[in-house]
């Protein structure tokens, strides 16, 4: 009876992580860009979640519990491709984006390429709080990182989101219009 | 207290919810009494909203090679409206120096073309091919002179194509400050807003209910914001603005 009962528990869990996978694929992809290793990512996430279950006490910290699991695949996948690099610092680009596009997806792309430009440090506190609405505690543990920087780099992000989408053009880009009414 | 004293962390620690009850009523009051800061909470509030809409909808691990061709969300309409208020503030007021009967002549104005996509044109240009002549003019500051200049345009849209058969309507549509120009005892075009409506039926005012109850909020009333009198609501300005666009009306940006 206990070896079914595990065996519930565990098909259990399988099923309450499963429902994250969309959000652990939207953040991943905001964080890469790229929707072949978002998904790789999220994959390893899960399966090291599904491996390591034992270790998470309290479900109600399941959502921050899998993020920093996400985080440390994010980070060992970066670490791997680029071992003397801080990923922290790194600055992405994203280049996919056609000339000829929709106005809606210009919208989307532009935001995307804005977050692209965020160092990677940046971008993970942006995305977890605006994309996930993670408070600033669990964005601190999924990060492991002191509270005081989470809200330095979430400052610093809006600070260059806003300079990038609200206020100026991109340099060079004379196609690029602000995003709201200059007064 | 002023913007100088919070610093853009705490600034974004209100958005966030981060704050205690205490805090937030200094930041509330704060809000009230600067206009600087309510507009740095305001651009804060759209970075979000533009980064949740960036991310809804993630490409499709199976298909992401193809094209997004997906329906148009609550989200991308929200940004779309604010590519649109953008766009259509870079565009300028090109008739506002020239003489009053010119003003429709020399406008310019946006539409969605028959794949949704936006399009500056002139605005006799537009209207000459449609078959009826339907303009919403927008407006989302507080802006005294720009009501008076929307109030202008409106007018004389209204005489322009009084004499049409061709079912003009227009819509003045306000949200964010703007509200405050369509608020009893707050707006100074009480008088001329009321005339217009006597004398234009195809007239309407509209006030964004989304920037009322956020006026509501910020000033703590018990009831909703009262509006001057036949000014209707709508639920969203801008979703009407895109729902009208949708149905072949010309944008107009004061």
């Amino acid at each position: 009876m206990k070896v079914i009962a595990n065996l519930c528990k565990h098909q259990q869990f399988k099923r309450t992580l499963g429902e994250y996978r969309e959000n652990l694929y939207r953040i991943a992809y905001s964080w890469c860009h790229n929707p072949a290793l978002a998904d790789d990512l999220v994959q390893e996430a899960l399966t090291k979640a599904l491996k390591n279950s034992g270790q998470l006490r309290d479900q109600k910290t399941l959502k921050a519990w899998l993020y920093r699991i996400l985080s440390n695949c994010w980070r060992d996948h970066f670490r791997r491709s680029r071992d003397t690099v801080d990923i922290d610092d790194v600055i992405l680009t994203d280049n996919d984006t056609p000339d000829t596009c929709h106005n809606r997806q210009q919208i989307i792309n532009r935001v995307r390429n804005a977050i692209a430009y965020l160092p990677m440090g940046q971008r993970q506190v942006i995305t977890l709080v605006d994309l996930e609405g993670c408070s600033y505690i669990e964005v601190a543990q999924i990060l492991d990182v002191p509270i005081g920087t989470v809200m330095s780099r979430l400052s610093r992000a809006r600070k260059a989101l806003k300079e990038r989408l609200l206020e100026a053009e991109v340099k060079g880009d004379s196609n690029v219009h602000p995003l709201r009414a200059t007064t | 207290m002023n913007s100088e004293q919070f610093s853009e962390e705490r600034l974004n620690a209100f958005i966030d919810g981060e704050l205690d009850a205490l805090e937030k009523s200094d930041v509330f009051e704060a809000l009230n009494n600067d206009n600087g800061l309510h507009q740095q909470a305001c651009e804060l509030r759209q970075l979000s909203e533009l980064l949740r809409h960036a991310y809804e909808k993630p490409p499709e691990i199976e298909k992401y090679r193809k094209s997004d061709t997906s329906r148009v969300s609550p989200w991308g309409r929200a940004a779309a409206a604010t590519l649109l208020v953008g766009v259509g503030a870079t565009l300028g007021w090109f008739g506002h120096q020239q003489p009053q009967q010119q003003v429709a002549d020399s406008m310019s104005a946006m539409y969605w073309d028959e794949h949704n996509a936006f399009q500056n044109t002139d605005l006799n240009q537009v209207t000459s091919a449609q078959h009826s002549k339907k303009i919403i003019v927008h407006l989302n500051t507080s802006s005294i002179a720009r009501f008076e200049k929307a109030l202008d345009t409106a007018e004389q849209l209204m005489k322009t194509y009084a004499d049409s058969d061709m079912g003009t309507e227009i819509e003045v549509v306000a949200n964010a400050s703007a509200v405050k120009m369509l608020r009893t005892g707050y707006s100074p075009y009480a008088d001329r807003v009321r005339e217009l409506q006597d004398r234009y039926l195809n007239l309407t005012f509209l006030a964004c209910k989304d920037a009322m109850d956020h006026v509501r909020e910020l000033e703590d009333l018990k009831t909703d914001v009262t509006l001057l009198p036949d000014v209707d609501v709508t639920p969203s300005a801008l979703e009407h603005i895109l729902n009208r666009l949708s149905e072949g009306w010309v944008y107009l940006n004061v």
